[in-house]
């Protein structure tokens, strides 16, 4: 998800580029590409949540929540959320800092989020090496890996954004004007952290 | 196929040079790259699955379900969208290298080449869309002809029933996924920049990648028949899918790709749509078609991760041994059809919005009228939207779901009547004392309603619970099916391709192999699945390789007229083939319309417009005296006129 350069040619003089198109609304173009790919990721983890809903709530044989036998490491996934949360707002540091042209504070963010989200990625493969069930075991454990895991997946996909924003951070690019690539990213990942709220509340605590 | 960017007057961009020397060749993004890139990604991928395996001890380390899985259907595919070019600019700008400003030199299609080429043109990957979807159109074809030639007598001729099963799901599969929907997407591709006034899509390189993901899937698919295809269905139900052959698997990947493929597009367009509105161009004045690409690209965001979700759990339950479907693990085997319906039913407006579309702007335009009622019209395909979501468990009602559940279904599946009977009323109204002109888009637009009002009949009964109990899984709703599909959005697909052909390709298709094309479609699709009423209500079932001797007769007749049915598609192909390649120039606006991407040449410049065209009234506005649409290239006496008359 990157913005698209302005349609300007500058390399052949001889040539001229599309006309600039016009802009018809407030939103720009990235960032509503951006909000409609996350309606759409929603919807995922809402097909993961029906299938959730299904073997807890409507199968009649259902067992208890985790079934006997079966335990979840609610505290170190507690511990993990606070992590993730907190990721958010060094996130959101990082996006107001280079608003304001602080490219430190921008650079720091970033780095700071990664740490904290790659941490988060961590302490859940640990989990899963150590939580003593596998997705193979009842329905139980295909909803607990299928949720975790596809957020997981979101927690590595959010972090490859990352990288590539710090990446060019400390490559000099980003500007008060043009910070595209951090707010996007930033959005996304804001996304992924809310959506951990809603999977540790319906996995672990309820 | 000779049309190329050179005969225009307009010619702007340069092809890109040639890449010299071997090593720039293989590093070039082209097939030559893929050629190397994808065994590279098949070795990536196997590499992951047997390292993990090996790291974890997992027995035996070569399993075919993961391997396949990862290797064949995830990482090699990715290499090839790599070798192609699909991730150059990603790539570049992730590792922070300076990326190469949008010269420019990627638009246009100078030669047949750049067709099978990655473009960023919107106006090549439209045509990209049209013909690689017309070859699965062919394929899925001629799997419904090898149907017909089993069922021609009863017994066993051809195919054994597992075969047979494998043709009939691949054929659904192939047209419904890699045909109808990409289809729609590819002539709203082409048409809908031109027809707000943008240059191009807002996101073109994602574009492209949409593009190149759809061949994927269809491969995937049709590689299914290697290993002896798939028998669930295009439904793919558990514990059938989960359980059974090999082929489901292909079927739940294939259906990934193609999903991510149309989930992208819809972002698209629905992005395009609201920021790259021409000045002028409010949403009251958008034509019908960008409407209904709009409502459908909304439809396709917000319900087909549900068929993604749904196609993971089966696919993780082959794979990895999951119990989302096994009953005696605690898992629910209904789920998976009330996950998969919940994005399946929204699917059958993703398939026939955009053709009410296209049904709408042909109908006004060879009527000479304005659509009548245009703003109920939009509204209408927004209740469709919203009822689509209410309706998904009437394809559940004999699967023993939850009985509450089946009353209220039943009563917003007849309440989607309501929209769509508005609709219907409206292109009749429009039709009602207007100037006619029976070309062959016309004539494709008018059989569509006719034979949507067929189905949608059909649909009441199917939707009606008394009724439905009795039909459910005979011909009845086969009959249904290919009345709402082949003659709804088959027919109002070739209205499109016949009416923005010369748009398309700067050249006139054939009238009269259009007109003989229309009339031995008509037939021929009515001969064929009319007679299914009738087989399906006497009790013949769905599905089945093999039927009871009474339905000989009527079978045999299905079977001849569907052969007819399926010769007259080579009239198709001949006449877009030669009229593609020789046949007479087209003018800018052969139909005299109003919508914008008439006003430009055919075919349109690379770059659309010199200048963003003023949007001054509605696009409807046939035999209305001085009516303007948009105002191009410029003419600003006729804006400043245009505003003082208003």
């Amino acid at each position: 998800m990157t913005a698209h350069a302005p349609a300007v040619d500058v390399h052949h003089g001889e040539h001229h580029g599309p006309p600039p198109a016009h802009q018809s609304s407030r939103v720009s173009a990235p960032v509503l590409g951006m909000f409609l790919f996350i309606a759409s990721e929603v919807m995922l983890f809402g097909s993961f949540f029906t299938a959730y809903f299904f073997v807890r709530v409507v199968n009649p044989d259902a067992p208890g929540w985790p079934p006997e036998g079966f335990h979840v490491p609610v505290f170190v996934a507690g511990v993990n959320t606070a992590i993730l949360v907190t990721s958010s707002f060094t996130m959101h540091w990082a996006l107001q800092s280079i608003k304001r042209g602080n490219r430190a504070g921008l650079q720091a963010g970033l780095v700071l989020t990664l740490a904290m989200g790659l941490t988060f990625l961590l302490t859940q493969m640990l989990e899963y090496a150590r939580v003593g069930f596998a997705p193979r075991d009842t329905a139980f454990g295909s909803v607990f890996y299928g949720l975790t895991g596809l957020h997981g997946a979101h927690v590595f996909v959010g972090l490859t954004l990352l990288t590539v924003a710090t990446v060019r951070a400390f490559r000099g690019h980003f500007s008060p004007e043009h910070h595209h690539g951090v707010e996007i990213p930033g959005i996304y990942w804001h996304f992924v952290d809310v959506m951990w709220i809603v999977v540790y509340a319906t996995i672990y605590l309820l | 196929m000779s049309t190329t960017i050179e005969q225009q007057h307009d010619l702007h961009a340069t092809p890109a040079p040639r890449p010299r020397g071997t090593r720039a060749r293989l590093l070039a993004p082209g097939w030559l790259r893929a050629l190397w890139m994808t065994p590279l990604f098949l070795g990536i991928g196997l590499a992951l699955v047997l390292g993990i395996r090996a790291l974890a001890g997992w027995d035996p380390i070569w399993y075919w379900q993961p391997v396949l899985t990862v290797a064949f259907l995830t990482t090699a595919p990715l290499g090839f969208l790599a070798g192609i070019g699909c991730f150059d600019y990603w790539a570049r700008y992730a590792v922070g290298t300076p990326t190469q400003p949008e010269d420019h030199s990627g638009h246009g299609a100078h030669s047949w080449r750049d067709y099978f080429r990655v473009n960023t043109d919107h106006k090549v990957i439209g045509t990209q869309y049209v013909v690689t979807t017309i070859f699965f159109l062919l394929a899925g074809g001629l799997l419904a002809m090898f149907v017909r030639a089993e069922l021609a007598r009863p017994g066993t001729q051809f195919f054994d029933p597992q075969a047979y099963n494998s043709l009939f799901s691949v054929h659904a599969s192939l047209m419904i996924f890699l045909f109808i929907i990409p289809a729609f997407a590819g002539l709203a591709n082409f048409v809908i920049p031109l027809m707000l006034g943008a240059p191009d899509m807002a996101f073109p390189r994602l574009n492209a990648l949409s593009f190149w993901m759809l061949p994927i899937g269809g491969v995937i698919m049709l590689s299914s028949l290697i290993v002896g295809g798939f028998g669930a269905g295009w439904t793919g139900y558990a514990p059938l899918s989960t359980r059974g052959d090999p082929g489901s698997l292909f079927f739940q990947m294939g259906v990934q790709w193609a999903g991510a493929s149309s989930i992208a597009t819809a972002l698209n367009f629905l992005v395009t749509i609201i920021t790259m509105r021409a000045p002028g161009m409010t949403f009251w004045r958008m034509p019908l078609l960008v409407w209904a690409n709009f409502t459908t690209s909304l439809l396709v965001v917000v319900a087909t991760p549900f068929i993604a979700g749904s196609q993971f759990f089966a696919m993780f339950d082959r794979v990895l041994g999951t119990d989302f479907f096994t009953p005696d693990q605690g898992g629910y085997v209904l789920a998976y059809q009330h996950i998969f319906w919940f994005y399946s039913h929204p699917a059958v407006y993703i398939m026939m919005l955009p053709g009410f579309g296209i049904a709408s702007e042909v109908i006004s335009v060879m009527a000479r009228k304005p659509i009548f009622g245009y703003r109920l019209m939009a509204l209408s395909l927004m209740a469709i939207l919203f009822l689509g979501f209410s309706v998904w468990a009437h394809h559940m009602f004999v699967s023993g779901m939850a009985g509450y559940l089946r009353v209220p279904m039943m009563i917003t599946t007849l309440l989607i009547a309501v929209p769509t009977g508005i609709k219907v009323f409206s292109w009749l109204a429009t039709l009602w004392e207007g100037k006619l002109h029976f070309t062959t888009p016309m004539l494709f637009a008018l059989g569509f309603v006719s034979m949507f009002v067929i189905g949608g009949l059909s649909g009441i009964f199917l939707g009606a619970l008394p009724i439905v109990i009795h039909t459910s899984d005979t011909y009845f709703v086969v009959a249904h099916i290919h009345y709402v599909l082949f003659g709804g959005s088959l027919f109002t697909i070739f209205a499109g391709i016949y009416y923005w052909f010369p748009k398309m390709t700067g050249r006139m298709y054939d009238e009269r192999m259009g007109k003989l094309h229309f009339w031995l479609t008509f037939v021929g699709f009515n001969a064929t699945f009319f007679p299914m009423h009738i087989i399906g209500v006497q009790g013949m079932q769905r599905r089945i390789a093999d039927y009871a001797p009474e339905f000989a007769n009527w079978n045999f007749f299905i079977s001849v007229a569907s052969f007819a049915l399926g010769a007259s598609t080579l009239i198709f192909l001949y006449n877009m083939i030669t009229s593609w390649a020789r046949g007479p120039r087209a003018e800018a606006n052969p139909w005299r319309a109003l919508t914008l991407e008439w006003q430009v040449s055919s075919p349109p410049p690379v770059f659309n417009f010199d200048e963003i065209p003023q949007v001054v009234g509605n696009p409807y506005e046939y035999g209305v005296p001085g009516a303007r649409h948009a105002v191009l290239n410029g003419d600003r006496a006729a804006v400043e006129e245009e505003v003082r008359v208003h």
